[in-house]
């Protein structure tokens, strides 16, 4: 491929289970075998199971700290300037004591470490997480943590978009392809991702759960100006497929394609080896490789409809 | 009996939470010791009130909630010095600079409404506001029980603050004082919105698949129950799912010592039973998932009002 900057693709899917992770790893993998220099980023940080798919190890963990107010007495004045000042109610100030931070919540806007005219705040740091990066037969992949029992998960996918940031500015040249994998909702971790990419992928079951959540999540990637084509994943099940398809059809919703339900796909969850992976020993009849072939023909005529 | 606040996680999402909660919830109201009231808090993504329609249209009480504050930028008040970005006001990223015209853009998305600019700009060129959060919608279901839940604005990012403010209606609730059962649907994941959900609860029910994602996640929000401390049972959903991961799977829940409160099976009647908008407990009163969710209902009450007291 010639150097232009990497295509940023973004699978989401409003819903849990839908076969998210399923089809960025297999996506990737399907890149990655035809000779593109493939970047999978995890962002589902709560739980990130791309490498569970891959087989994968998790390698070179970095740490994401986060901001932390630390309380010098010997300096502090007991003025409650930065309790007054705290909008997340993290500083609790009792007159004439010294404030106490509850770091449950705390945002991390360090406006306290700022302002205090006693300079007796200093910035602390505690781990929100980890990053990591691996490389699995030939595909790179770079995953975010939050560290259970913390909450503020989107601190880590900054720490991913930083490191993104710097791959697209710097070292452009390294990717080709560039595929995110959020987690479920359409919350602000989500949101931030979507934010990142070139086109987004949503990926639905056809139950009802499916679609309300779709809809959802199709709200907020036209509120976020990005052009979507969703697969629908189990598409077989119970044969809703065609009523479903034309249901999505009449919400203005493009496809570009399904995957009907197949005991290859749930073995090769299971194994971590992706079905579409080279040398995987998986039916290459079977309806889910199948499947993923047809899609993988219809997102790359999608790109090149887009151009660069 | 005693008021029991339960709630239902599975770090994973589509693993069964929202199926169960309404079986729970149907096996509940026809149980005569038992008064419930069901609260979805997967605020993202509520879905539990497709299974659970309210008795009457016209009876849907609606709230707005305003949790969410945002930065607003005063054009007029501006002198032009760019100090909020040269002396990083912002740690979220959430300003830019706009060089053509000479003034700071705020990133919506990224603004977490700290009011870090508010407070250092020097002309006072910012303001916070507050912004719609979500809503809180409440009606009492066709089955007879009261039904509350949350759901997302679009695009306003505080969802744990949400599921806050839905267990705080309920507290204002006056169905409250009549109830000895809370059945909370939880959201997947366990940051924000799965810390909000089960603090203060009475006891968790975790629900999975024996798949190696559905093992890795339950660990992850199990991590997250203990540290809050509260007693949890499991279920393993598709239990019989055919899978070479079957073997490693057992063998590490029983190595964990984990209380088990059943297993469901593999059976095609909850999915059919969802096309058709209800519990699969009345769907299909007789099919394999039914009867093991029964049993597992039986269960719950044991632990939670005999081994409790």
């Amino acid at each position: 491929m010639n150097h232009r900057k990497p295509r940023i693709i973004c699978i989401t899917g409003g819903k849990g289970g839908t076969g998210k992770t399923l089809c960025a790893v297999n996506l990737a993998v399907m890149f990655k075998n035809e000779g593109n220099k493939v970047l999978l980023i995890d962002g589902d940080v709560e739980n990130p199971n791309t490498y569970l798919l891959l087989n994968g190890k998790l390698e070179n963990k970095k740490e994401v700290p986060f901001f932390k107010p630390k309380i010098v007495e010997d300096k502090c004045s007991k003025c409650g300037l930065c309790s007054q000042n705290c909008l997340s109610n993290a500083l609790l100030h009792v007159k004439d004591a010294f404030p106490i931070p509850i770091l449950t919540l705390c945002s991390g806007c360090q406006l306290c470490y700022k302002i205090c005219p006693e300079n007796a705040i200093e910035a602390d740091s505690k781990i929100m997480g980890w990053i990591y990066s691996t490389n699995v037969n030939g595909l790179s992949l770079l995953l975010g943590e939050l560290k259970p029992s913390e909450a503020r998960s989107a601190a880590i996918v900054e720490a991913l978009l930083e490191n993104l940031e710097e791959i697209i500015e710097n070292n452009y040249k390294e990717f080709d392809i560039i595929i995110l994998d959020t987690a479920p909702g359409a919350h602000c971790d989500v949101e931030l991702l979507i934010a990142e990419a070139d086109i987004v992928i949503p990926i639905t079951e056809p139950t009802k759960f499916g679609k309300l959540d779709l809809i959802r999540i199709m709200d907020l990637i036209k509120l976020l100006g990005k052009e979507s084509r969703v697969i629908v994943n189990r598409s077989s099940l119970l044969g809703f497929r065609e009523q479903f398809i034309k249901e999505l059809e009449r919400e203005n919703i493009k496809i570009l394609g399904d995957i009907p339900l197949d005991s290859d796909i749930v073995e090769s969850y299971c194994q971590g080896i992706p079905i579409m992976e080279n040398n995987s020993n998986f039916n290459r009849e079977g309806a889910g490789y199948i499947a993923f072939t047809k899609i993988y023909d219809n997102l790359k005529k999608w790109l090149k409809i887009i151009g660069s | 009996m005693e008021r029991r606040i339960v709630g239902i996680v599975s770090g994973k999402g589509g693993v069964g939470k929202t199926s169960l909660t309404a079986s729970l919830a149907s096996l509940a109201k026809k149980d005569s010791n038992t008064q419930v009231i069901v609260m979805d808090c997967d605020v993202d993504a509520p879905n539990l009130a497709i299974i659970l329609p309210p008795q009457d249209k016209l009876n849907i009480k609606k709230e707005d909630t305003y949790a969410t504050r945002k930065a607003d930028f005063i054009e007029d008040q501006c002198i032009n010095c760019i100090k909020c970005i040269n002396e990083h006001f912002c740690e979220f990223n959430a300003l830019r600079w706009d060089s053509q015209n000479s003034i700071p853009i705020i990133d919506f998305l990224k603004c977490e409404g700290c009011g870090a600019c508010r407070v250092l700009c020097p002309e006072h060129a910012f303001k916070i506001n507050t912004v719609k959060s979500g809503e809180i919608i409440s009606y009492t279901t066709k089955m007879g029980f009261p039904l509350i839940y949350g759901k997302t604005q679009l695009g306003s990012t505080t969802s744990g603050k949400l599921v806050s403010d839905v267990k705080e209606y309920l507290n204002n609730s006056n169905e409250i004082n009549d109830s000895n059962l809370i059945l909370i649907d939880g959201p997947p994941g366990i940051g924000c919105p799965v810390i909000a959900t089960v603090s203060n609860l009475d006891y968790v029910i975790a629900i999975t698949e024996p798949t190696p994602s559905g093992l890795h996640d339950l660990i992850r929000v199990l991590e997250v129950v203990q540290h809050f401390g509260i007693p949890f049972g499991l279920i393993i959903n598709k239990s019989d799912l055919k899978s070479p991961f079957q073997k490693e799977f057992k063998k590490f829940i029983k190595a964990t010592g984990y209380k088990k409160l059943g297993n469901i099976p593999f059976d095609l009647s909850i999915p059919k039973a969802m096309s058709f908008a209800a519990p699969v407990v009345d769907f299909a009163p007789d099919s394999k998932a039914s009867l093991s969710i029964q049993k597992i209902y039986e269960n719950l009450k044991l632990i939670l009002w005999n081994d409790f007291s």
